[in-house]
């Protein structure tokens, strides 16, 4: 017998005698005091995990903003994903593909966000190295696709799936070392949204 | 390293907890400055949503699993299948060490990264892919600094919480050459830039998996670090071994129990980074795993699942709440328990999974106090279940001599009326307080309490006097 029958046929044998019990429905989320507006819930709960919000009204006052910021980089990892009006901003060069750890920042695109944990939602679409290997992570967010609850904004990715989704709450950090927290141990030390 | 933590069999866990308390007084401090600091964020975490609700509904979604378990995995299976996934089932160790192997073999793999799996742990991954001539490496802070000691971890969640900042120091200079008085940053900086470098070059990735969604197939990883993220990204291979109760039934289920599970872990509303896996890199996509593999892993679940009261176990998603709020496992840490899990849920999976003849005495490492039930967030009865399993030890004879000479003795007692009285009213006329003091221990306990008097009547006696 393989083992995937000898699994299957001791699970079934055991439960022969047991009752069946319905699954409770969807997750609520409960919680005693009302959410506030998805935009500023997820502001509140990412800057709390220690990412950094910046909004802005437009999308190319959003565009003069990362131009400024990345004179002070010398090499860009670009998230597939990213729109293509950024191709033409000028700055520091971008590294190849496969060369993502050799850039001090990487730009990635958000494919939606959600307030009630301050996620980001990284698709593997954009390219999962630009998300994770460059120390500095900007990562450009629709105001429009700010979801309030993880279910939600699950059950609206759900249908269309990328081999993986990564959830970006804030830097990296670990307490391993004697309980003491620190930044930036595996994935980027420093997480910006930009939001328009 | 010379202060190397001796390993302990859970038959040992007696001898085990003094050894460590009186060998190493700093792990007692060290653990339970840490539990303290992780209970208190997770006591901040479940008053700031209505867990009450939050719990009933993990603990209703679990018993829902649990009466389907079988349904859940074939669901699962097949949508991972269609995701381009490879799925195998493991009944033992030896046959999750036959997966490995094939694709060591297949792929002439020679690095290996691993993100923290506890369940790798119980397989002892990394033993078997050392004889295969495979270096593996963790990647988690914490499980890397145990990997460098050569200690097993010692706390689901946080694997070194037994050692200090200074022992960290210590540990870094001797191996990283960092200097003798480098702070967590630039101790976690050198770290990094190791393991950076076998990101880059391993072949392999192998990671646990703390959900399985059946509809979706989606393997969910909760971490703080991003080292899951690239252990399951960089390397061309990702193996994912994960254990047959860790199935749910759709995606988003998901809503609930990754954010519970951060705030019953760490008292985070989410964990920092999470990764919902469900196959290899999709043509249009620029990187990503070309080979994805989930490995079912049995490993004696299916035997706990057949004991109908002990199976509810299996619901547990490992947050480690019951090691952090345990008066029992603050004392020693988890090295004295003597296997993978340790604490309260260690002492109530170990005995199903290993066999209660080699996890006895785990069910008694508990004063019953119940305090691991209450901050439990499927609300796994661990009390009840700790009891279940002594007394099936009973029945199964697994008790010491004086233990069941004791209760015989007890029982020729208090089963004869004219005894039971006799006896009863022999206790009454005992000196306690000077018995007391004559004994080592109790002397030192005795010194700032009173023993109140016994009655000088017993309690039929005073029922027949009638008592006010």
């Amino acid at each position: 017998m393989s083992a995937r029958e000898a699994i299957l046929d001791a699970l079934r044998r055991a439960r022969e005698q047991r009752e069946a019990v319905e699954h409770p429905g969807h997750f609520g989320g409960w919680r005693p005091d009302p959410s506030p507006p998805a935009l500023d819930g997820f502001a509140s709960m990412f800057t709390q995990a220690g990412g950094e919000v910046v909004h802005f009204a437009t999308v190319a006052q959003r565009r003069e903003w990362l131009r400024v910021f990345l004179l002070d980089y010398d090499s860009i990892s670009m998230g597939a994903g990213v729109p293509s009006d950024l191709e033409g901003l000028g700055g520091p060069p971008r590294v190849a593909l496969g060369k993502e750890h050799t850039a001090s920042v990487g730009i990635s695109r958000a494919r939606a966000a959600v307030a009630e944990t301050g996620s980001l939602l990284m698709d593997a679409r954009d390219g999962r190295r630009a998300q994770l290997l460059p120390p500095v992570l900007v990562v450009l967010v629709e105001a429009d696709s700010v979801y309030s609850a993880l279910a939600d904004a699950l059950e609206a990715v759900g249908p269309d799936m990328s081999a993986a989704l990564g959830m970006h709450s804030g830097p990296s950090k670990s307490a391993d070392i004697g309980q003491v927290m620190v930044k930036g141990v595996h994935g980027p030390g420093r997480v910006i949204a930009l939001v328009a | 390293m010379s202060d190397r933590a001796p390993e302990y069999r859970p038959s040992e866990y007696r001898a085990a907890s003094a050894h460590i308390l009186l060998n190493t007084p700093g792990v007692r401090s060290s653990v339970g400055s840490a539990t303290r600091d992780f209970d208190a964020k997770r006591a901040k975490a479940y008053e700031e949503v209505e867990s009450d609700l939050w719990r009933d509904w993990a603990s209703a979604v679990k018993a829902n699993v649990l009466s389907r378990l079988d349904e859940y995995l074939v669901q699962a299976e097949e949508s991972l299948r269609a995701n381009g996934t490879k799925v195998h089932w493991a009944s033992s160790a030896d046959d999750v060490y036959q997966v490995l192997r094939s694709i060591v073999e297949e792929n002439g793999v020679q690095t290996v990264v691993k993100s923290k799996s506890m369940l790798s742990e119980e397989l002892e991954v990394n033993h078997h892919l050392e004889t295969l001539g495979v270096r593996s490496i963790e990647t988690d802070l914490g499980e890397y600094i145990i990997q460098l000691l050569d200690e097993p971890p010692s706390h689901i969640v946080g694997p070194a919480i037994h050692k200090s900042l200074e022992d960290c120091r210590v540990l870094f200079h001797e191996q990283l050459g960092t200097p003798v008085d480098a702070d967590p940053d630039e101790l976690a900086s050198a770290a990094r830039n190791a393991l950076r470098e076998d990101f880059l070059s391993a072949d392999l990735g192998i990671s646990g998996g703390n959900f399985l969604a059946a509809d979706t197939g989606t393997v969910a990883l909760i971490e703080n670090e991003g080292n899951i993220r690239l252990t399951t990204s960089v390397p061309r291979i990702h193996v994912a071994l994960v254990g047959i109760e860790k199935v749910v039934p759709r995606l988003v289920d998901l809503a609930g129990f990754l954010q519970l599970t951060s705030r019953a872990a760490t008292g985070q509303p989410i964990g920092l980074f999470v990764s919902l896996i469900q196959g290899p890199r999709k043509s249009e996509e620029p990187d990503g795993p070309e080979e994805v593999h989930v490995v079912f892993v049995d490993n004696g679940r299916s035997a706990l699942y057949e004991d109908d009261a002990a199976s509810e176990a299996l619901g547990c998603v490992r947050c480690g709440a019951c090691l952090n709020i345990c008066p029992v496992y603050r004392q020693t840490g988890g090295h004295a328990y003597g296997w993978t899990y340790p604490g309260p849920i260690g002492a109530i999976i170990s005995p199903g999974l290993l066999g209660l003849d080699k996890a006895m005495p785990l069910p008694h490492a508990s004063s019953l106090c119940g305090a691991c039930e209450d901050v439990c967030p499927v609300r796994i009865p661990i009390p009840e279940l700790l009891v279940h399993w002594r007394e099936k030890a009973v029945s199964e004879g697994q008790i010491s001599k004086g233990e069941r000479f004791g209760m015989r003795m007890y029982a020729d007692i208090a089963e004869r009326p004219l005894g039971y009285s006799m006896a009863a009213s022999a206790l009454r006329r005992v000196p306690w307080r000077a018995a007391g003091t004559a004994l080592p221990v109790l002397n030192g306990w005795l010194q700032e309490r009173e023993i109140p008097e016994p009655s000088s009547k017993s309690f039929r006696k005073l029922w027949r006097e009638g008592i006010e």
